[in-house]
This record gives C-alpha cells, sequence and structure tokens, in this order.
C-alpha cells in the first residue's frame, strides 16, 4: 500500500473542536461526580468509560484520526491490538494464580499484622 | 525573499503532501510505542489496585483533588488552543496561529506550576516514597505502592508535556519565525499538535487512577 499524494482538506471549523471540548469537560465533571456517589466497583468502571469516550474524541477530531492518510487507522489499531493483548496475555497469568486477588478483610484476625506492615 | 517561497519537498518525497502524511505517520508509529509504555504502567496498577483495594483507597485519599481536576481542565483546553493554531495555519492566519499557540504553551506552563506545588503539597504531607514517607493509619505497606506509581507516572508525564512545551517553543521561536509553516505545508505543527493532545490522554487516564480514588 502506497500513501497516495493526498491534498489536505481544508480544516474544518472550529465549531465543532469547540463543542468537543466542551463536552469533554462535561464529562470530566461527571466523572469527578461519581467518586463520591458511592457507587462501589462501578465508580472505576464509569470513570475509566468517560476517560475511554474522551479519549476517543480526541484521537478522531483533536488529533485527526479523521482524515486522510487513512493508514493511519492502521496505526493507531495496531496500538489498541498489542495493548490488548499485553493485558489480555498478562490476566491469562494473574487470572490463574491461587488466591488472586488477595481475599482482603477489613477486620479479623491479621489485618492488624497486614496494616502495619512485614 | 521569504523562507515560506522556498518551501519544497525533501528528496525522497514527491510532493509537500507526501511529505507531510509520512510525518504524520511517523509520530502515530511513536504513539503505538508510547500507548504501550503507558499501557504496561497502568496495568501494574491495576493489578495492585485489585490486590490491595482498601489500602490504595486509603492511600489515594492524600492525593490533592483540586490539583488533578483543575490540571485535565487546563490540558484538554489546551488541546483545543492546539487544534485551534494548526487551523490557522491552515486557513493562512499567522498572527492567530501564534496566539493560539502561545495560550498552548501558557497552559502547558500553568499545568507543570500547578504539578510544581502540588508535589510540594505531598512533600508536606510525607507521602514520597523512600525520601519522606509516613504510612497512614489503615493503609499499611502497600499503601506506598500506590505512591510509588503516583509519582513515576505523573513524573513521566510531566516529562512528556515538558518535551511538548519545548516543540511548541520550537515552533515559535524556529519553524514559524523562518516562515516554514504555510497553508501549503503545516504538518511539522500538526504533528507536534498530534503529540501534544496524546500527552492529554495519558492524563485523562492518569485523573482517575489517582485523584478519585477512595473518596466516597
Amino acid at each position: 500500500m502506497t500513501i497516495g499524494p493526498e491534498i489536505h482538506p481544508k480544516r474544518a471549523r472550529p465549531l465543532p473542536f469547540v463543542v468537543a471540548w466542551l463536552l469533554m469537560l462535561v464529562l470530566a465533571a461527571v466523572s469527578l461526580l461519581t467518586a463520591f456517589l458511592g457507587m462501589g466497583n462501578w465508580a472505576p468502571i464509569v470513570q475509566f468509560g468517560i476517560a475511554a469516550l474522551q479519549t476517543s474524541a480526541l484521537f478522531i477530531l483533536f488529533m485527526r484520526l479523521k482524515g486522510p492518510p487513512s493508514l493511519k487507522w492502521v496505526f493507531a489499531i495496531s496500538g489498541f491490538l498489542w495493548l490488548s493483548f499485553l493485558y489480555g496475555l498478562s490476566m491469562t497469568d494473574y487470572a490463574d494464580r491461587r488466591g488472586w486477588p488477595p481475599i482482603q478483610a477489613t477486620s479479623g484476625p491479621g489485618f492488624e499484622a497486614r496494616q502495619n506492615g512485614p | 525573499m521569504p523562507a515560506s517561497a522556498t518551501v519544497r519537498p525533501e528528496i525522497q518525497f514527491a510532493t509537500l503532501e507526501q511529505q507531510g502524511d509520512t510525518a504524520q505517520l511517523g509520530m502515530w508509529a511513536f504513539l503505538v510505542n508510547e500507548t504501550l509504555f503507558f499501557g504496561a504502567l497502568i496495568f501494574t496498577y491495576f493489578i495492585y489496585r485489585i490486590s490491595y483495594p482498601h489500602e490504595f483507597a486509603v492511600a489515594a485519599k492524600d492525593a490533592v483533588l483540586w490539583c488533578g481536576s483543575v490540571n485535565l481542565a487546563i490540558l484538554v483546553t489546551s488541546s483545543l488552543t492546539m487544534v485551534l493554531a494548526i487551523n490557522a495555519a491552515a486557513q493562512g492566519e499567522p498572527r492567530a496561529m501564534k496566539l493560539w499557540l502561545l495560550a498552548t504553551l501558557a497552559l502547558g506552563c500553568i499545568f507543570l506550576l500547578i504539578k510544581g506545588y502540588e508535589y510540594y503539597q505531598d512533600f508536606q504531607d510525607k507521602v514520597v516514597p523512600v525520601v519522606n514517607y509516613e504510612a497512614k493509619p489503615g493503609e499499611g505497606s502497600a499503601g506506598e505502592l500506590f505512591w510509588v506509581f503516583y509519582w513515576v507516572a505523573t513524573g513521566l508525564h510531566a516529562i512528556h508535556l515538558t518535551v511538548g512545551i519545548g516543540l511548541v517553543l520550537y515552533m515559535l521561536l524556529w519553524r514559524i519565525r523562518r516562515g516554514e509553516i504555510t497553508p501549503a505545508y503545516y504538518a511539522p505543527l500538526e504533528v507536534v499538535g498530534i503529540y501534544w493532545s496524546f500527552v492529554d490522554t495519558v492524563w485523562l487516564f492518569l485523573y482517575p487512577c489517582i485523584y478519585l480514588v477512595g473518596r466516597s
């Protein structure tokens, strides 16, 4: 595949970027709010989901993933794939480990000692 | 004769467009490596956070929330000013381009100043592993792992942002002054913009890792 002499289109009007910026700030505020709502294990899921949404907006709009050269998508997707391999293969190790994740006692025998360190 | 009138593609490229596309692809290839670099770091964080959720929640309460939150807004805004600078370059508005770049530069410096203040606060709070660390009640020895991640991750991020500031300065003081950024060829600025926004995305993920843990 060759990189063709594609002509760069005229830059888009600023409005979509301003709207995306405002949305990212609103999403950041929502992310901050979720930290205080007592959502338990759902809080990090929502927070990292919001971070992923914001990242998508930055990648596609601000980092010009949308637009020529389209070969950029191959690089972006390969980064995502390699990261998936890294996380997936590493988790197969951790998921197979006996006693992981450790049981998190908040009281009872041994807890005091663990809190005080080795 | 202004330098802008003499911008020609390098000998290995047929056109300026091809040269610009190649520059963009080079930056994306670099960013794939950066993604894996920060991705591996954040993976270790997840492993330890899953292993020691209580200790991490207690330790993270000492992170200065307002610093992290304001810095998030600053970085997101700086991505906007950067893209507006590139827009101005594409439309042949050098004055607007310089102003937006100066705004980007200022926002980057404000980020680092707030980060410096936060580091000072962290030192006062005795959360600097090895140098000045005092375990809080309930965080145990695993709480220190959180702070090791904090210093490594935010330190690496600050280094990347400093490089970004250097690149923006290089654009302002060298490439633009020499008339090398024109509507016909603004790829160098675009490449710096891609890098800048990537540094922004890293903070988007560090923010929930560090500042939003154990708040409720």
